[in-house]
């Protein structure tokens, strides 16, 4: 189980942390508005290949901490739970 | 230590009989299928520095001492020398990757827009925002017993004044939060207070209702304390409880 802990979390913060620094690039016009983030993208994001990859990059790292960390600290501990609550009830048959 | 060892051997302290050779390091799949790694791999680790002071103890200049713990060098140092890279590394990196536009000049004849003091005393500026708090006293006409801006400093006397408290109600006895579930609820009541509070202090900034940021500035720590509460109360049920709650008591002899 701790096994699964870490690896969410090293998931949700490094993944987390380079889409910070992108979005903090293509989606902040200033370090003190109440949308910084979350803003639409900043003009000439999607002109030149590394201003594509990096923007595409943000969208992939942002689901992937989200789906990550998800997956890790729900998905698969609820798995292993169901998986031995149904050979409980196979042997206790 | 095995009891066929010859008992001239040289007592080695380099840890050699219990970690194992590089050509041995299990798989992290083998690791994964023992389910006993982490234990293992405490025991081992406290039982090779159990075997660092049983060595130290023999040698003829150890003076003994009443402390128990380990050495600073190299178990706590090696740490602190990884957590501090760590975290300067990370200050490197986010200076060198997002750097703070620098305004003009502050210009000192005009209050900026916005005026807040450095993070940690957030807190402390969000007490100075309590006016909706502050009663209308219908014997005085609706009027006001004192100003917002002396309510607000009366405020910070009043939280200052209950941590100040709290050391006298509570020695600390504890070991664990399950021991006291009612003083772990009122710790986590306070760190989720400071933080709510800091937040009503930039509520300027925040992209919520104002009206709504203020009422779960108070309500949000009542919660978390009521579910940390019922968790820990929980916990107390099994889990040989009473026997661990011994264990934890007990404390080095001086």
């Amino acid at each position: 189980m701790a096994d699964e802990f870490i690896k969410g979390l090293g998931i949700l913060t490094g993944s987390g942390l380079a889409w910070l620094v992108l979005a903090s690039w293509y989606r902040t016009s200033s370090f003190e508005s109440t949308q910084q983030l979350i803003e639409p993208l900043s003009s000439g994001a999607t002109e030149g290949l590394f201003n594509i990859i990096a923007v595409t990059l943000m969208d992939v790292f942002l689901w992937f901490a989200l789906l990550g960390a998800l997956t890790f600290w729900v998905l698969i501990p609820a798995g292993h739970q169901i998986m031995s609550a149904l050979e409980e009830r196979r042997n206790a048959q | 230590m095995s009891d066929n060892e010859p008992e001239n051997e040289e007592i080695r302290s380099d840890g050699a009989g219990i970690v194992a050779p590089d050509d041995e390091t299990p798989t992290w799949s083998e690791r994964k299928a023992r389910k006993t790694g982490l234990s293992r791999l405490t025991y081992e680790y406290f039982e090779r520095a159990r075997r660092e002071d049983q060595d130290l103890r023999t040698e003829s200049d150890y003076v003994e001492r009443d402390v128990l713990a380990f050495p600073t060098w190299p178990h706590e140092t090696v740490r602190n020398l990884s957590i501090a890279s760590f975290f300067v590394g990370m200050i490197l990196f986010l200076s060198a990757t997002m750097p703070p536009h620098i305004g003009n000049p502050a210009n000192p004849s005009s209050t900026p827009a916005i005026i807040l003091p450095d993070w940690y005393l957030y807190w402390s500026f969000g007490l100075l925002k309590l006016n909706p708090l502050n009663p209308e006293l219908a014997i005085l006409g609706g009027q006001k017993l004192m100003a917002d801006r002396t309510y607000g400093v009366l405020a910070n006397g009043v939280v200052v004044g209950f941590i100040a408290i709290v050391p006298f109600l509570n020695k600390g006895s504890a070991r664990r939060p399950v021991e006291q579930p009612f003083w772990s609820a009122v710790g986590v009541f306070g760190v989720v207070f400071a933080m709510t509070i800091s937040l009503l202090a930039i509520k300027n900034l925040m992209p919520m209702n104002v009206d709504l940021l203020f009422d779960l500035t108070f309500l949000l720590p009542f919660v978390f304390g009521t579910i940390t509460y019922a968790v820990l109360k929980t916990m107390r049920e099994g889990y040989m409880y009473n026997l661990n709650r011994r264990y934890y008591r007990l404390r080095p002899p001086k």
